[in-house]
């Protein structure tokens, strides 16, 4: 029980190792985020807050910001509407196939936003997209049924690839709460009614506000959805309007200044939902036992089976389905007949077109860099946090987890102007992509070994050097085989988080260092849906093995364990 | 074979002092338990002998050697020790024999065949052998726990560690391994310092128990000793039973309590004094008002009213309303003759069963 310090006096040789990674740690976060605050006010003459006046007194930009309001709010309401109720059905209902309703909400979850949105501009398109055509040829109207160019198509698209937030927390809570709970309720008088909305409403009520305000900060960082769906419609959201400030002639002060609310609208929120989690002990309302009870839904069964597919219809059967098409056909729009059938996509995205084959190259090696990396240095540091091995090793804890509050594009632009200048001109190399995934995946990657390295007792180490081992062969002996499988995880979850990384992509490439989900932008200017729907299946594909493997190497699935 | 000396350890955790200018020798060869309630810095100071922690004032030693000083600490892969641990702390990746061959990694002399040898030698001792290729995971926990006695064993360590080691075991285990680990400690004679909270375990497995109260040795002595003569309210509570009577001195060998008087053997009170003596209940002779011989013996006597029994098997407990006083007193007396709530009694107290107790200066002493 004792707590433990670290045995550093005198004779750790492994100090230098602590003390470089807490120190590699500082710089990866300081430096950025040091010059984004500082470039944001620096003016000619010592500090102005005349960008910050600059910024909030455009009209353009004012609308901006209001859209962004707009879609975030609307997001999480809507996510909550679809993440709630799937979540109580496949928790505590016998509505039939709940294990393919949250292997599809896993889908959902995975699914890189920007691809559904290319896929949702082909269903949706006011003239091309496929599903105004079928209603054209079977109407005879002249009117689309459906523009996904406008506002309300911008939230449905961004909705079906946020609500697995809410249905996470609430699922998770939902398998927390025994159902004794609900039935030391119903022995006291209670009916049905009250004791749902008296007992089980109230727990699940943080779960709630909790995925609404992540649903909100999801919709707030957003870069590929309203890129894809606001522009052509004419409108801008706050990350767009960021973006669009470097294109040419960039305006990287205003930038910065734009960044600074949108970082510190996601702290304020970020701190909420902690607040709202972090109250009264919901944790602990289960312990270990109590069973659930399963509430029949009786002639509702396969209704509300029904509903759940018409969701999973809109966030997977139809995307994938048209992406599926496209890559296998020579005119997407066209119906899928022999004539139409075609691998001249394949051919043409690996190896005639250098563009989408060097972007391929560049993803999987800064994929493999970044997690092989990332991995590495997150256990480092979870390690050197959970053993308390460094003076201040609270701070590695926190500074792992800041990039959580940084939108991409935020991060971007603030890797930009850290990195555009000495010591470190990384600008037009990959290594600025790499520093930039590194950030952007360090809390998923440190979350996952911090809770590897808490599942390892200390003990088991102790027991080691008191036999004779030293820290560092311990660590080889005892704690890395022991951590070896979590190692893995957050080595998965950094990867995929680095294949579909676009918002700080999107700003930090340059001709030569085009990824993936930037050459997919390129390819929608040009019009090659095709190619768009290659290298969005191999996205979809290299997710899915990596999630598959992650599964078998935890022995859970992915939905269970996400804070 | 040497011993282990604790000099003025301090070890603070914030505002909390765990450790507080704590001295203790272990002599060569010796068990010593290390007897507390949670919270009064057993385990702390066990995990600064092992090298865990540093201490901020005082040293230990082993023989002469210097292994910890708030100066410099020996880390503990170089104190020639071995531990066991309260949750056991196998490796669940290891089979048994890799975790109890383990440390012999670490011995240089000893030949990759000669550890092979002792591994299975020293899992013959424990009594698991044919275990050699099971996974932790796959064993009872007194088997785990048997593990973890070889692993520490077959370093053949200068000075051996326990820490709670069988809170995890059921009751019937926990007497059986009680015996085992005095056996081995017979057998194989290293000083060790065992840390637990249950008196009844630091009875039977240690040479001496000390006592730690506060972060401080309340008293150190072999289980006897504690017994009958504890110097301070904490421990006499602590190891045993005991009634505790506060009273005033009215000589040097005598206490005063309303209507009861009771002279103290080998007491030097200041007369006027307030103090408290301590009488074990078994030391109490109980007998029917009838049938006590009026004004016989030598002893302090005393005339009460039995306010409730309780049927302990072996012994019958009393509480005794003592007349002339607030006092209730604890009485354990043989079966027969059984007396009923109510009954008048006659006490007999030996003065020599009358332990004086010093003012420890802990909440121990609550006076009126």
């Amino acid at each position: 029980m004792a707590p433990r310090e670290g045995a550093l006096r005198g004779l750790d040789r492994a100090l230098p190792v602590w003390i470089g990674a807490t120190l590699a740690l500082l710089v990866l976060m300081g430096l950025p985020l040091g010059w984004l605050g500082w470039m944001s006010v620096s003016g000619e003459s010592g500090y102005t807050l005349a960008r910050y006046r600059t910024v909030f007194g455009d009209p353009a930009l004012q609308k901006a910001l209001w859209n962004t309001v707009v879609l975030s709010f609307w997001v999480g309401v809507t996510s909550v509407a679809l993440g709630a109720p799937l979540a109580w059905l496949t928790a505590r209902t016998d509505v039939p196939g709940r294990g393919l309703i949250r292997g599809l909400v896993l889908a959902s979850f995975v699914t890189p936003p920007f691809l559904g949105a290319f896929a949702w501009v082909m269903l949706a398109g006011p003239n091309a997209g496929y599903l105004n055509r079928l209603w054209r040829a079977a109407s005879g109207a002249q009117a689309p049924l459906v523009n996904i160019f406008t506002m309300p198509g911008l939230i449905f698209v961004v909705t079906i690839y946020t609500f697995p937030y809410v249905y996470i927390m609430v699922a998770n809570t939902l398998a927390l709460i025994a159902s004794d709970v609900e039935e030391a309720g119903a022995i006291l008088g209670a009916g049905r009614l009250s004791v749902a909305l008296t007992i089980t409403f109230p727990m699940v009520l943080p779960a709630l506000v909790s995925g609404f305000i992540l649903s909100v900060l999801q919709a707030l960082a957003l870069f590929g959805s309203p890129a894809i769906l606001a522009l052509p419609a004419g409108f801008h959201t706050i990350t767009t309007q960021i973006w669009s400030l470097f294109q040419f002639p960039p305006k990287v002060e205003m930038a910065a200044a734009f960044s600074v609310p949108l970082l510190l609208a996601t702290i304020v929120l970020l701190w909420l939902q902690k607040r709202v989690l972090g109250r009264r002990g919901y944790a602990a309302v289960g312990g270990k036992g109590g069973r659930r009870r399963v509430i029949p839904l009786g002639p509702w069964r396969y209704p509300a089976l029904g509903a759940c597919l018409v969701v999973m219809a809109g966030a997977i059967f139809l995307p994938y389905g048209i992406l599926a098409k496209a890559a296998f056909s020579k005119a997407w729009a066209q119906p899928l007949t022999w004539d139409n059938l075609t691998l001249a996509n394949f051919t043409f995205t690996f190896f005639q077109y250098s563009a989408t084959r060097d972007a391929v190259v560049n993803t999987l090696e800064l994929g493999l860099l970044t997690a092989t990396v990332g991995a590495g240095l997150v256990a480092l540091l979870a390690y050197i946090a959970s053993r308390r091995l460094v003076f201040g090793y609270q701070v590695v804890a926190f500074l792992a987890l800041v990039p959580v509050v940084i939108p991409g594009v935020v991060l971007a632009v603030a890797l930009f102007i850290a990195y555009t200048r000495p010591p470190f001109v990384l600008y037009g190399t990959l290594w600025i992509l790499f520093i930039a995934y590194l950030t952007k995946e360090m809390p998923v990657g440190y979350a996952q070994s911090d809770a590897t390295f808490r599942g390892i007792p200390p003990d088991l180490e102790d027991a080691g050097r008191i036999l004779g081992a030293g820290r560092l062969r311990v660590l080889s002996d005892i704690t890395g085989p022991l951590a070896r499988s979590g190692v893995i995880a957050a080595w998965c979850f950094i990867f995929i988080g680095v294949i579909r990384e676009l918002s700080a992509s999107i700003i930090l490439f340059t001709p030569n260092t085009k990824v993936m989900s930037v050459v997919l932008f390129d390819l929608k200017e040009e019009g090659q849906f095709g190619a768009i729907a290659v290298l969005g299946l191999l996205m979809l594909a290299l997710t899915f093995v990596t999630v598959t493997l992650v599964q078998a190497v935890l022995g859970r699935d992915v939905l269970g364990a996400r804070d | 074979m040497p011993g282990i000396t604790l000099r003025g350890l301090a070890k603070r955790y914030g505002d909390f002092a765990a450790v507080d200018d704590l001295s203790l020798d272990v002599r060569a060869g010796e068990l010593v338990a290390l007897l507390g309630p949670s919270g009064c810095g057993k385990t702390t100071t066990l995990r600064l002998v092992a090298g865990f922690l540093t201490p901020e004032a005082g040293e230990i030693r082993v023989g002469d050697r210097l292994l910890s000083s708030p100066a410099a600490v020996v880390p503990p892969e170089r104190r020639r020790m071995a531990m066991i641990f309260q949750s056991y702390a196998l490796w669940p990746h290891m089979t048994v024999a890799q975790n109890v061959g383990y440390g012999l990694r670490f011995k240089g002399d000893v030949a990759r065949a000669e550890r092979a040898r002792r591994v299975s030698a020293m899992l013959k001792v424990v009594r698991l052998d044919g275990l050699e290729a099971r996974y932790p995971g796959e064993l009872s926990g007194g088997q785990q726990q048997r593990v973890a006695v070889a692993r520490a064993l077959v370093v053949e360590p200068e000075v051996l560690l326990l820490d709670e080691p069988l809170s995890n075991l059921d009751a019937n285990l926990r007497e059986e391994m009680r015996f085992e680990i005095r056996r081995l400690h017979e057998a194989f004679g290293i000083t060790t310092l065992y840390v637990t909270h249950d008196q009844a375990e630091a009875m039977v497995i240690s040479d001496r128990i000390a006592v730690l109260e506060r972060g401080r040795v309340a008293q150190v002595g072999t289980a006897d000793m504690l017994f009958h003569a504890p110097r301070t309210r904490f421990v006499a509570e602590f190891i045993g039973k005991t009634n505790v009577v506060e009273g005033t001195a009215v000589s040097a060998d005598t206490v005063e309590r309303g209507g009861l008087r009771l002279r103290v053997a080998g007491a030097g009170f200041a007369p006027g004094r307030r103090v408290a003596v301590s009488i074990r209940p078994h030391l109490i002779r109980l007998q029917a008002a009838a049938t006590a011989p009026a004004g016989a013996g030598a002893g302090n006597r005393a005339h009460g009213l039995v306010r409730r029994a309780a049927f302990l098997g072996d012994a019958v407990e009393y509480e005794v309303e003592v007349h002339g006083t607030d006092l209730v007193l604890r009485v354990a007396a043989p079966v027969s003759p059984r007396l009923a709530a109510g009954a008048a009694v006659a006490l007999g107290i030996d003065p020599a069963a009358c332990v004086p107790l010093a003012d420890d200066g802990s909440d121990g002493l609550r006076f009126p």
